[in-house]
């Protein structure tokens, strides 16, 4: 039974739809519900260079979920983070909080004959201890882009 | 003209022939024997088996004496080693080096290398066969 | 510092996890895909998966803002490479392994510092100029002894007794001391050790680190 769950979000609809998921289950299991939104740093800047364009998209990013999780009945307050790749800064995020969930939404590419996962689900499936789970939205099979999260 | 080609593969062995047809003075190294069945028939120079990024091998291929070297071994990074070598260490007048990976080959060029990507004037050469018309444009 | 190190292989692992100890910005590069993913779980994401004699992986690795390059492969030609295109990229500085000891004049041609294979010998390199150290490298001797610099900290435990009162590691021996004016001493048992001061030391290798904590006082700093 989860203590805290970690949501990592972006702009996608797939990591709106894992938090009000996050916001349920925690509700549920009165566990704390972390929002955190990840803004990748080129190697060509330093790690705490200003991002003054991507930290305000973020901040867009982090109200938006609050009101989402507002709808589902939930306060949650979310945080920006500079790292290199979101993939191991979630991991990381995940470890040092001490939550046992991580809940994110999954993009995929459809390239000529194979459906992919982005690199960073990839990696947090592949990396954190705690329980994941990935919430996809519905393919559009019709051959329409769905968007994806990282 | 005393000439070192390291590397003989296809374009190593073609242009060793192609130089000794023109009366120069011409040794090929190879880090593999075999590699010399790829001379014409009746190629008069030198043949030396030895490994074209070590010192003692180049010398006993003759580098103190050439005034040109060639290094077009298939790896780019050799190459580029062996033109160094003969340049700064060997003081050879001209060192003349294949890379495959244009930007590499660019770079190398700015920094007062002898290069030639036969990638980028390979793409060059079929663009304009296509475009301006026939191989007979692009100079075969 | 930002230190590029070309090559995950022992060498580059070792010496990224010393700078990395030491607190400084570090980035291997490394073209085999599964010795990357081992090298990365043990650096997290200061690792990544390229070749480092392709001008377009040195660029996303950010090397116009690189301070040092270690060029660290077991091939003497990618090393070469690596720091020449670092140069043209306008890294000051640039170190490389090399495997083959004959390679070293043409090295040192290209301006580039070497150094043979050993971690040990990239890191007593690098440490010469790093500021935050108290305590540098200076030679290593064939029979076991090595001769070390070390800056005595304000907090020093020894600050204030002279060479006499002094108890270092055994077979070390501090053979000159320099004050802060650069005046250089040979010192007597009653010779005064001062913050400030610089102790050049000779001590056997495995006793490096008890004369560190003895002259410095705790551990800190990079491991030789």
């Amino acid at each position: 039974m989860p203590n805290a769950i970690l949501v990592p979000v972006t702009n996608s609809p797939a990591s709106l739809e894992a938090l009000t998921a996050a916001c349920i289950v925690g509700k549920q299991r009165k566990a704390k519900v972390y929002v955190v939104h990840i803004i990748e740093v080129l190697r060509s800047l330093p790690l705490n260079a200003g991002m003054e364009a991507e930290a305000r998209r973020g901040e867009q990013v982090l109200r938006k979920a609050a009101e989402v999780a507002q709808h589902a009945g939930y306060q949650v307050s979310g945080e920006l983070l500079q790292a290199r790749e979101a993939g191991s800064a979630i991991v990381d995020e995940a470890r040092d909080r001490g939550v046992d969930m991580i809940i994110m939404g999954v993009g995929y590419q459809r390239m000529i004959g194979s459906v992919q996962m982005g690199k960073t689900a990839d990696f947090v499936m592949r990396n954190a201890a705690c329980q994941v789970w990935l919430v996809r939205p519905a393919l559009d099979l019709e051959g329409g882009h769905a968007e994806g999260s990282h | 003209m005393k000439i070192l080609i390291m590397g003989c593969g296809r374009l190593g062995a073609r242009l060793a022939g192609t130089l000794d047809a023109q009366g120069h003075d011409v040794t090929v190294l190879d880090i593999n024997q075999s590699a010399f069945r790829r001379l014409p028939e009746g190629f008069r120079g030198r043949r030396a088996v030895g490994n074209g990024m070590d010192g003692p091998a180049l010398e006993r291929a003759g580098i103190q004496d050439v005034e040109a070297f060639f290094a077009v071994t298939q790896g780019d990074n050799r190459n580029y080693f062996a033109s160094q070598l003969a340049r700064e260490v060997y003081g050879v007048k001209r060192v003349l080096c294949r890379i495959y990976d244009p930007v590499r080959e660019q770079i190398f060029r700015e920094m007062g290398l002898e290069t030639f990507s036969p990638t980028s004037i390979g793409a060059q050469i079929m663009a304009d066969m296509l475009l301006k018309g026939g191989p007979a444009a692009a100079g075969r | 510092m930002y230190v590029i190190v070309a090559g995950g292989g022992k060498v580059g692992f070792y010496l990224a996890q010393e700078l990395l100890q030491a607190n400084h910005e570090v980035l291997v590069i490394e073209r085999d895909a599964s010795r990357s993913a081992a090298v990365a779980e043990e650096l997290g994401d200061n690792v990544m998966n390229g070749d480092s004699c392709e001008a377009t992986t040195l660029d996303s690795a950010g090397i116009a803002r690189a301070d040092l390059v270690c060029a660290v492969t077991g091939d003497d030609e990618d090393n070469l490479v690596v720091c020449d295109i670092a140069r043209q990229r306008g890294v000051p500085r640039t170190v490389a392994r090399i495997n083959n000891p004959r390679n070293e004049l043409l090295f040192k041609k290209r301006g580039i510092e070497t150094t043979i294979s050993a971690t040990t010998a990239v890191l007593a390199q690098i440490e010469q100029e790093l500021p935050t150290t108290d305590m540098i490298p200076l030679l290593q001797l064939h029979s076991g002894l090595e001769i070390v610099e070390i800056k005595l900290p304000e907090t020093s435990p020894i600050a204030g007794r002279s060479v006499r009162e002094v108890l270092l590691p055994p077979e070390s021996l501090i053979s000159l001391v320099v004050d802060p004016g650069g005046v250089p001493r040979i010192p007597s048992g009653d010779t005064r050790l001062n913050p400030g001061d610089a102790l050049v030391v000779v001590t056997r290798r495995e006793c490096v680190n008890l004369l560190r904590e003895a002259v410095i006082g705790s551990t800190h700093g990079l491991d030789t």
